[in-house]
């Protein structure tokens, strides 16, 4: 069955429990989108962000910030039933979780779900979700870390864009002594959602990769990446650009978890790669690895010729832009430091 | 399926360490107890080698040394040092043509769970999950773990008892085993490598390893289909686990309990097979009988 017939059986089938579960649907990831790239609608002032935990737990009190800020930029927020729930580690109990994830996306009163903080968990509820009221009303959903199950699931299952980005635990307690950095990269949220056209530039770097390349901008986290292979969630790389990040990972396990790139087809045909930031777990004494971040990756994509950029401002660190996920974007590296920039429709296809 | 053939008095061993860094001293013993039991040891440069990086040697010098020694046919069994990363560096670029048509038994487990899940999944030839080199160690050679490597290797069928665990699922059942180091077999999902697990006994084993990490490796074999039509599952040895600061809520036997939950095929935990000295030899890709009672479980050739 390709992806249109899937979707229309879905329309049919309406909201009738979680449609998408079972484990057969190899067949849904195809590199020729199967229908066209759908954009949410931008957020215009007075439009609602609904904030929920499909993952990690977090108080009323720690979104504060967060609140305060997005409603200065005159929007409103619908606080979802998760937020001060805490079941272990997670932000209520999975079904509590998948129930006001749910509850957000059916609501058309909610332009957009800003996830409150990554940690783990959406694994445990993404097979849960009926998405059939996001198709029929799209709606931006932000995060980043493990919500890269979210951002990637949607990705490949319906082609609809989403954004890469800070949630509410990076923002500061206090705005006026945000970092510059920091103040830019939660500001770039309010812009990614108003619909401005993004383009970034990145510090250059010895080790960039000179080229042009223009593709759909995909990735993440790089851990969950690997750890969607062979699931419904998982993404196809093929003329795409492709950004990835982690934190907390051995030199080790991040070169083997290239490899997993390189050994599921992830990283022959793409049209860019651009490798955020790494905090890298320091190796234990006698195990010392001896490659760098930037030797693992040059080495990875010796075979190819695609533009490669370096410490781009992803991640998880202060300087961590909103990235319109799935929608084309343009790498440019020709001149050592690497521009990243949304195709705009409205200019002159690439010379 | 093919089974190498067994190994004879005189037969040659090689011990080569085809992914992480060995000092050629962790294997004297080792060396020892293999000649004791009547085989010819031969090493391989990449045992102790002149590495000074994590790796035995360069991509190439281990991929090298592991091609000779798949292609020698003086060769009867490899014994891999120690584990460690490396495999999946070279796994691509190993010629399998010569193993295929006079295969010889490949031994050891972590890193090397590559090789097995590899060779099984491609060419269905019978490797052995087993203790390295470095378990001969400390009075190991002398444990029933590393003389269940030497019955293996000459041929006696494996029949391993081990007691019950509370969460333990009771039944019977008969299947294929196959199996290895958790982690690996998750990085192995969608690569060439790929583990196919229907209608065999899975066993899993890993060390170090977060316990939101194992969780959400067994999430992605579950999301896979890689978990729901097994005949069996057996747990091993999950040491060295760790939590966050902010605690998991679940011991790693309730996480895996809870994700098989709507399964209904024997499971059992605890079983021998692990990176400590409760290791026992199994032979991938064979068909074993495993039986799970109150009292005890029971896994047999």
């Amino acid at each position: 069955m390709n992806r249109k017939n899937f979707l229309s059986s879905l329309l049919t089938l309406g909201a009738a429990g979680p449609v998408l579960a079972g484990e057969k649907r190899s067949s849904f990831v195809s590199t020729a989108a199967p229908f066209p790239l759908m954009t949410p609608p931008y957020l215009k002032p007075g439009d609602s962000i609904g904030i929920t935990c499909p993952a990690g737990n977090i108080t009323l009190k720690e979104i504060q910030p967060a609140m305060q800020l997005i409603q200065s930029w005159g929007f409103q927020i619908k606080v979802g039933d998760t937020v001060g729930k805490r079941d272990a580690i997670f932000g209520g109990t999975d079904e509590e979780r998948a129930a006001d994830f749910q509850k957000m996306l059916n609501d058309p009163g909610i332009a957009a779900i800003l996830c409150a903080r990554g940690g783990y968990g959406v694994v445990h509820i993404i097979d849960r979700l009926d998405f059939v009221p996001l198709i029929q009303h799209p709606k931006w959903i932000i995060g980043f870390s493990d919500i890269t199950v979210l951002l990637c699931h949607i990705h490949t299952n319906f082609n609809m864009a989403s954004i890469h980005s800070k949630m509410c635990n990076s923002f500061p307690d206090d705005w006026t002594k945000a970092e510059p950095v920091q103040a830019r990269s939660i500001l770039s949220i309010r812009q990614a959602l108003a619909g401005e056209r993004m383009e970034y530039t990145a510090a250059p770097h010895a080790q960039n990769r000179a080229g042009l390349a223009e593709g759909m901008l995909v990735g993440g986290n790089l851990k969950t990446i690997e750890t969607l292979a062979g699931t419904a969630s998982d993404i196809d790389t093929a003329g795409k650009i492709l950004f990835v990040e982690d934190t907390g990972e051995y030199l080790y396990s991040i070169d083997r978890m290239f490899w997993h790139l390189e050994r599921t087809g992830k990283l022959r045909r793409l049209a860019g790669l651009v490798i955020g930031g790494f905090k890298v777990k320091p190796d234990d004494p006698g195990e010392e690895f001896g490659r760098t971040v930037v030797d693992i990756v040059t080495e990875r994509v010796k075979p190819y010729s695609y533009p490669v950029c370096f410490d781009f401002p992803v991640g998880h660190q202060k300087e961590n832009y909103a990235l319109k996920y799935g929608i084309p974007h343009i790498l440019d590296t020709r001149d050592g430091q690497a521009r990243l920039s949304e195709r705009s429709v409205t200019i002159a296809p690439l010379p | 399926m093919r089974i190498p053939p067994y190994l004879q008095p005189g037969d040659t061993i090689a011990i080569v360490c085809p992914a992480g860094y060995m000092p050629r001293e962790r294997a004297t013993t080792c060396i020892e107890t293999l000649q004791s039991w009547g085989y010819r040891v031969r090493i391989g440069n990449t045992l102790g080698g002149p590495s000074e990086n994590y790796f035995s040697g360069s991509d190439d010098e281990r991929l090298t040394e592991l091609q000779q020694v798949l292609d020698d046919p003086e060769v009867k069994a490899i014994l891999c040092g120690r584990g460690g990363y490396g495999l999946s560096r070279i796994i691509d670029r190993i010629d399998f043509s010569r193993f295929v048509k006079t295969p010889k038994w490949i031994a050891g487990f972590s890193d090397i769970t590559v090789l097995h899940i590899h060779i099984w999944s491609n060419y269905k030839i019978v490797t052995l999950h087993s203790p390295m080199a470095g378990a001969f160690n400390d009075g190991g050679a002398d444990d029933v773990y590393v003389r269940s490597l030497r019955g293996a290797l000459a041929g006696e069928g494996a029949n391993y008892t081990c007691s019950p665990h509370p969460f333990n699922r009771v039944g019977v059942t008969t299947g294929r085993l196959v199996g290895g180091n958790l982690s690996l077999i998750a990085h192995l999902v969608g690569t060439a490598s790929d583990i196919k697990t229907k209608g065999k006994i899975l066993f899993l084993e890993d060390v170090g390893e977060y316990r939101y990490n194992i969780d959400r490796m067994l999430r992605q074999l579950k999301r896979s289909g890689r978990l729901d039509r097994l005949a069996g599952l057996v747990i091993g040895g999950f040491t060295e686990s760790k939590d966050t600061m902010r605690p998991f809520g679940a011991s790693v036997e309730e996480i895996i309990r809870d994700i098989v939950s709507e399964y209904d095929y024997p499971v059992c935990f605890g079983f021998p097979v692990s990176h400590e000295r409760e290791n026992y030899a199994l032979k991938i890709g064979v068909q074993h009988t495993l039986e799970i009672t109150p009292e005890k479980i029971t896994l047999r050739e």
